[in-house]
C-alpha cells in the first residue's frame, strides 16, 4: 500500500475524455482503468525484481522511483491555497507519516512475500484483501457498520486466505 | 503454513490499517498533502533501512530497473486514483473498479511470468478479487439508533 485511494468526491455527472473524436469514456472511468494499469504491471515488476533484489534494497529502489512524482505533487501542494487550521494540519501530517511508514513496511512484507517463492498471481489477490482489515478495524474501533455485502466480502476473503494457503 | 503466505498476510494486516489511517489523515488535510507526507514517510523508511540494512550493490540492470519501475507505477496508481475520485466518479464505484488490478497482476503473470496455478490456487485468486471488490463498496448510509 498500500498508496490506496480515499473517498474524497463523489458527485454529479462526469466529464467526458474525447480521443481523437472516436472514443468518449467518463474522465473518472479513464483513470480508474488506468489505475488498474499501473498497480496490475507494479505486481509483475515486483515479481521480476524479487529474483535478484532483497526486500530492503527493493525498498530504497521502490523510493527512487517514486520521487519524480513526490516533486510533481510538491510542486502542486506548494501552490495550493488550503483554509486547513494548522491544529487539523499537525495532526492530518501526523496520520499520512504514519501511513507512509505502516504502507512502507508493508511494502517490504509484500516483496518479502514474492522473495520467499510467493507467485504474483496469489501474492496479488492475497494482499489486495486488505479492506478485511481496514473493515474489520472500523466495526470494532470506529463502531462502523457493515452492510450485507461488505459482511459477504470479508466472508469470501477467509474463504480466498484458506484456499490460498492450501 | 507457507512462509510467503506469512509475509502476504502481514503486508495485508498493515495495509490494512493504513486504510484507517489514511481516512484519518484526508479527513483533516487535502488527498495531495497527504500523499505528500505519505511519499516523505517512504524517504524516512528508506534512510532507516539504508541505515540497519546494509543492503549490498552489484545488482543486475533489469531487476534495479523493475524496482524503481516499481515505485514509479504503485505511486502514479495511487495517484490517478485520486483523479479518478477528483473527476466525478463516485468512491463506491472507482474503488471498486480499481480493486479489479490483481486480475490484471494473474493474467500478466501468467502471460509473461509463466505462471501457472492449480484448480484451488486459480478459485482462491478470484475469490480473493471477488471478495477485494465486495469489501470496497460502500455500506448503506445506516441512521443511527
Amino acid at each position: 500500500m498500500d498508496t490506496n485511494a480515499n473517498t474524497k468526491a463523489d458527485t454529479v455527472s462526469a466529464p467526458l475524455v474525447e480521443q481523437n473524436g472516436f472514443a468518449r469514456i467518463p474522465r473518472w472511468l479513464f483513470w480508474s482503468l488506468l489505475t488498474i494499469v499501473l498497480w496490475g504491471a507494479w505486481g509483475l515488476v515486483s515479481k521480476v525484481a524479487s529474483a535478484g533484489v532483497d526486500a530492503y534494497v527493493n525498498q530504497l529502489l521502490y523510493t527512487a522511483g517514486l520521487a519524480p512524482l513526490m516533486i510533481f505533487v510538491a510542486w502542486t501542494v506548494h501552490k495550493q491555497r488550503s483554509g486547513e487550521t494548522s491544529q487539523a494540519r499537525a495532526q492530518g501530517v501526523f496520520w499520512a507519516f504514519l501511513t507512509g511508514i505502516l504502507g512502507g513496511v508493508g511494502n517490504i512484507f509484500f516483496f518479502q512475500a514474492l522473495v520467499k517463492g510467493g507467485k504474483a498471481s496469489v501474492v496479488a489477490p492475497v494482499t489486495a484483501l486488505f479492506p478485511m482489515i481496514t473493515v474489520l478495524l472500523a466495526l470494532i474501533f470506529l463502531k462502523e457498520r457493515l452492510g450485507r455485502v461488505q459482511w459477504i466480502g470479508l466472508m469470501l476473503a477467509f474463504v480466498a486466505i484458506y484456499l490460498l494457503s492450501e | 503454513m507457507h512462509v510467503w503466505l506469512g509475509f502476504a498476510v502481514l503486508a495485508l494486516v498493515l495495509w490494512g490499517i493504513t486504510g484507517v489511517t489514511q481516512k484519518l489523515s484526508t479527513n483533516r488535510i487535502t488527498s495531495e498533502r497527504s500523499f505528500l507526507w505519505f511519499c516523505w514517510a517512504m524517504v524516512a523508511l528508506s534512510g532507516a533501512v539504508l541505515f540497519i540494512a546494509h543492503p549490498h550493490w552489484g545488482l543486475g540492470r533489469v531487476v534495479v530497473l523493475c524496482s524503481i519501475a516499481g515505485g514509479a507505477l504503485n505511486g502514479l496508481g495511487a495517484w490517478t486514483s485520486f483523479r479518478a475520485l477528483e473527476s466525478g466518479g463516485k468512491a463506491s464505484i472507482v474503488i471498486s473498479l480499481v480493486s479489479l488490478y490483481p486480475l490484471l497482476t494473474v493474467i500478466l503473470a501468467i502471460l509473461l511470468l509463466r505462471e501457472r496455478l492449480t484448480l484451488v490456487q486459480t478459485a482462491g485468486a478470484l475469490t480473493a478479487i471477488a471478495a477485494a471488490i465486495l469489501l470496497s463498496m460502500e455500506a448503506p448510509h445506516q441512521p443511527e439508533a
